[in-house]
């Protein structure tokens, strides 16, 4: 909207300035052109990555370099032994395998339940179908604070506080909506030519889904999974509310812990905060592609 | 379902398709009953809970006493001071945060849908702020602003210009805020804009050409209004997170400086879980719920009026 009416009043009173824009715009890919695309591109990836890339570099120097007033390590100040420090450090490997254990464990729980959820809502008629539809989309507008509350005496009924299944259930619900829209607007674009084949030959519904529907649709099922994984590895606020003891932190709880201590050790919490970042960095190298193009097609569609 | 297309001899070609269609019907209900149910117990119940015990008095500390008050803790909202700061920098967060968010996207997504040689590598980098935890996110951006030897200060001390520890800042850590939200979330609606300016048809810029139209008039008239529905999303979705977001503040800055960035969901976390005040901490979810409510009401409405 307001892009609209600016380049609305660039027009009505400006006309020779957009004129000129015009006019330096028309030429296709000239090289003038082709400098400002790079220079916005380059501005804004600095604004981007510069913070993260700096994180990376102070890694790998000591403590000393980094108390100091100086913004650039010299090579003496180089260092692996924050690395060698917290990983050897057994209060960060728990975390690390907690955070693993759950967002592993989330991730199936969610392709398996949100596979057969997709499946029903893209391949059957029952009433209720387009309510179900809109009330997962739904549970996107709650605020979670509001959950937390009733959702933390509901886990507590059940014995799950404090424990990694409860944490599990609690991620895998989170991202059982998302992911479950995610698959239908997948499912939905196999042909229904192809079950009606399938069933002609005598397959069951399952069938169906487990040898042709699954395999047409990975690309999104490894976008739904992505999404999930990230969500269960990122999230603070249910492992704050779940979680008491070491045994059941994951990694953003426990940097957090270890962040409001009075004195940082800004050395070993950027060291902390890289290797924490690295598993969900490396998934999006991997997965990229899909991933970009299915949330900016996939996500559109699902909503 | 093989079974059920042979037409037996105990019914008729009805009876056969009526079973079929209980079939289907049944199946189709046992396929979403496990999504249902976890969603009922982690989502659906809590909330219809949440919603009452807004009109409870009840304590975290002993759950299970619970006195009704009615609406008497919306009165108390009414008069709460803290309640009415954190509402205004919620409503003022989303609405600067989204605008910002949305008219950089698309400034880098002009940038990024050219076909200049290295750009799909640029869209993929420029997506990594938005898959980092949060908190890896704060920690970046509080080392960088810590008094002392942050890297911001020491460029600032250069310069001769003031070092503060910048979260800590009343006036200056709200904006550090919004700065945060639109570094994580500026990418994502640009490689959104950009999906959907790239499905534009060549063809129609053609058509324009041919017309005398110029860039900025084909951006005016083809490109605006062909992402008018893809922007409309990406902005009702922000706004809906934005507005419940709770762990970037709390992790940043916890509400401080002096109250100074309080929003609704740290006001909640703080009253339930510090304060133990279930009831009142229920009731500005409630409020929360009820503006979220009439926002997608109103966008609801304006979609379907297209």
């Amino acid at each position: 909207m307001a892009t609209e009416t600016q380049s609305q009043t660039a027009q009505s009173t400006d006309r020779s300035f957009a004129d000129r824009i015009d006019a330096w715009l028309a030429e296709d890919m000239s090289p003038k052109r082709a400098l400002a695309v790079y220079a916005v591109i380059g501005v804004y990836m600095t604004f981007l990555l510069l913070p993260v890339a700096y994180m990376v570099l102070a890694t790998f120097t000591s403590a000393d370099f980094l108390y100091s007033p100086r913004l650039v390590p010299a090579l003496g100040d180089l260092t692996l032994q924050n690395y060698v420090s917290i990983l050897s450090t057994g209060l960060f490997q728990q975390y690390f395998i907690n955070s693993t254990i759950v967002a592993t464990s989330t991730t199936l729980l969610t392709l398996v339940v949100g596979t057969l959820a997709a499946y029903s809502l893209s391949r059957f008629e029952y009433p209720g179908r387009n309510t179900l539809l809109f009330s997962f989309l739904g549970t996107q507008m709650l605020p979670r604070v509001l959950i937390l509350i009733p959702f933390f005496l509901v886990m507590f009924s059940l014995s799950l506080i404090d424990s990694l299944l409860g944490i599990v259930i609690a991620h895998s619900v989170l991202g059982i909506p998302l992911g479950t829209w995610l698959l239908k607007g997948y499912f939905d674009d196999i042909p229904k030519s192809l079950d009606e084949a399938a069933k002609m030959d005598g397959c069951s519904h399952l069938d169906i889904l487990w040898r042709i529907i699954i395999p047409m649709s990975l690309p999104g099922i490894t976008v739904a999974g992505f999404y999930t994984f990230i969500l269960s590895w990122n999230d603070f606020l249910f492992v704050s509310i779940l979680s008491q003891t070491a045994a059941t932190r994951t990694l953003p709880f426990g940097l957090q812990l270890f962040q409001s201590q009075n004195t940082v050790a800004w050395e070993l919490l950027l060291t902390a905060a890289t290797i924490t970042m690295i598993p969900v960095v490396v998934l999006f190298a991997v997965f990229q592609r899909w991933v970009v193009e299915g949330l900016a097609t996939g996500g559109m569609k699902g909503t | 379902m093989a079974t059920s297309t042979d037409t037996g001899p105990t019914g008729g070609r009805y009876v056969a398709e009526f079973r079929e269609f209980l079939e289907e019907t049944w199946l189709g209900y046992a396929l979403i009953l496990p999504a249902l149910i976890l969603m009922g117990v982690i989502i659906i119940y809590p909330t219809l809970r949440g919603i009452q015990l807004a009109f409870f008095e009840a304590s975290l500390l002993n759950p299970e006493q619970q006195t009704f008050v009615g609406l008497q803790n919306f009165a108390e909202l009414l008069g709460d001071a803290t309640f009415r700061e954190a509402l205004w920098h919620t409503v003022l967060l989303t609405s600067v945060a989204v605008s910002l968010q949305y008219l950089l996207g698309l400034g880098l997504a002009l940038a990024l849908k050219e076909k200049v040689p290295g750009a799909g590598l640029f869209r993929s980098l420029s997506m990594v702020t938005w898959v980092l935890p949060v908190i890896v996110m704060v920690i970046i951006f509080r080392f960088l602003t810590q008094s002392g030897f942050g890297p911001v200060n020491i460029i600032l001390d250069s310069l001769g210009m003031q070092t503060a520890a910048w979260f800590g800042r009343p006036g200056v850590a709200f904006p550090l805020i919004v700065l945060m939200h639109v570094w994580r979330n500026t990418p994502f609606y640009a490689i959104a804009l950009m999906a959907a300016m790239k499905s534009i048809p060549e063809t129609q810029y053609e058509a324009a050409r041919l017309d005398g139209a110029g860039p900025l008039q084909r951006f005016r008239y083809i490109t605006l209004p062909q992402i008018s529905y893809v922007s409309m999303i990406m902005i009702v979705l922000h706004v809906i997170f934005t507005f419940n977001n709770f762990d970037i503040i709390f992790l940043s800055t916890g509400g401080g400086p002096l109250g100074n960035t309080e929003v609704l969901a740290t006001y909640i976390y703080k009253q339930a879980f510090q304060q133990y005040a279930m009831g009142y901490a229920a009731s500005i979810g409630v409020v929360m719920l009820i503006i979220m409510m009439v926002f997608t009401i109103v966008y609801a409405s304006l979609e379907a009026r297209e």
